[in-house]
């Protein structure tokens, strides 16, 4: 807690400003969010998906679901992300899906595997889950959760 | 000695049976073995009255398990005060004092668990308010259709959801007494355990799946392998959707612990 870079950011994009009903512009809208990466900041991410989630008249079961996926997405990336580094969220709203990825600096850099209990649990969550690693041991996991797809 | 009170529990109500048996108790003494034993035989015989009527209540926010149980004191104080000589069925009879006991507990409850009184209300009728639309629309509601229908802001309903989630944190840590739904479970996890054949570190996974509770195991896997929605399964098992969500969380991050230990 002792860097300028534990203070949770919140940034908007797209500087074109709001508009219509949702107070979305059109097209594609992208917030991010910075934090700590420790679990005791989850909860910031949960409260912001539900936040967006409801800008763009997801139903009840499915800001639920992106709830708790994004919850078990940065916990799959906690575990092996290096302490005192940021883990990055970033939450794209397009007219019909939210597409988000979250990014941490991991030990080993390694991308979670597809046939882990986890990816099941975040395939069934959000409908489209992939995973890719960067530069020094970045890894990000990617969730695309489409409105109106049942389950 | 015990011969008056026949093992009358598993078998289907029958009606005629019932009412001779309610005669019989009301003659014996109020001390007796035999009442006793006759009166636990009576209350067995109306449970399906007792989960019928709580059943009525289970999208208000909380646990059918709950439910069920309160109604059943109601039941148990129907058949201590019935009089068969009054010529009403008992289960006409029974039926104010079963919801009776139920709304109580809604009141009771209220001043049970410390949660601002605003923010409970709120969680009450948001829980309500989801079952009733998802009835109605035949689908999970949005912020924005809950909110008009509680004639709220968007903004108050997201912050109600949000306190749904924290607020049940202590209670659903107590014990849970799943028995009743351990059939079901049997009959429907078969399928569901085949689904997580893909599952590499199914090995270490399943002692965990085996020691969750039956419904908490019912859920996950319907959920994440039986391909239902929160709300379909919130239907299924008897709880709100939001009782769904917050048991789905919790079952989660014990199984991330538990597998964790295991690497």
């Amino acid at each position: 807690m002792d860097t300028e870079a534990t203070t949770p950011r919140l940034t908007a994009g797209d500087d074109s400003p709001p508009r219509g009903d949702s107070g979305r512009t059109a097209g594609r809208d992208a917030v991010s969010i910075r934090l700590p990466a420790v679990s005791a900041y989850l909860s910031i991410l949960r409260t912001a998906v539900a936040g967006l989630a409801a800008r763009l008249d997801f139903t009840l079961d499915e800001i639920e679901d992106l709830r708790i996926a994004i919850d078990e997405a940065c916990a799959t990336l906690l575990v092996r992300a290096i302490p005192g580094t940021d883990l990055e969220c970033e939450f794209v709203l397009t007219d019909q899906a939210m597409d988000i990825t979250v990014t941490a600096v991991t030990i080993d850099g390694r991308v979670p595997e597809q046939h882990t209990f986890s990816w099941a649990v975040l395939t069934a969550l959000a409908g489209h889950v992939e995973a890719s690693s960067g530069d020094d041991g970045q890894v990000t996991i990617r969730l695309v959760k489409r409105r109106g797809v049942s389950s | 000695m015990s011969s008056t009170a026949p093992d009358v529990a598993r078998q289907p109500l029958d009606r005629s049976q019932a009412k001779q048996l309610l005669v019989v108790l009301a003659e014996l003494p109020a001390d007796s073995v035999e009442r006793q034993q006759l009166r636990d035989s009576l209350v067995r015989m109306h449970l399906p009255l007792v989960e019928h009527l709580a059943r009525r209540f289970r999208n208000r926010g909380e646990p059918l398990d709950d439910l069920v149980q309160v109604a059943t004191i109601g039941l148990i104080k129907s058949v201590d005060r019935f009089d068969p000589e009054r010529g009403v069925e008992f289960s006409t009879y029974a039926t104010p004092t079963i919801v009776g006991e139920i709304k109580r507990h809604f009141r009771d409850r209220g001043w049970a668990i410390r949660v601002p009184r605003r923010l409970q209300e709120l969680k009450l009728s948001l829980s309500a308010a989801a079952g009733e639309l998802s009835q109605r629309n035949g689908r999970s509601p949005t912020v924005k259709e809950l909110a008009g229908y509680l004639e709220l802001t968007e903004e108050e309903i997201i912050e109600g959801l949000e306190s749904a989630n924290a607020y049940s944190a202590v209670s659903l840590n107590a014990p849970e007494g799943g028995d009743d739904d351990s059939h079901s479970v049997v009959d429907t996890l078969g399928s569901e355990d085949e689904s997580l054949e893909g599952v590499e570190y199914r090995e270490s996974l399943k002692p965990l799946l085996e020691q969750l509770p039956p419904r908490e195991k019912k859920i996950l896997l319907l959920r994440f392998f039986g391909n239902m929605t929160q709300s379909q399964i919130a239907q299924e098992v008897g709880i709100s959707q939001m009782h769904v969500s917050r048991l789905l969380a919790r079952t989660l991050s014990q199984l991330r612990e538990g597998l964790l230990v295991e690497e």
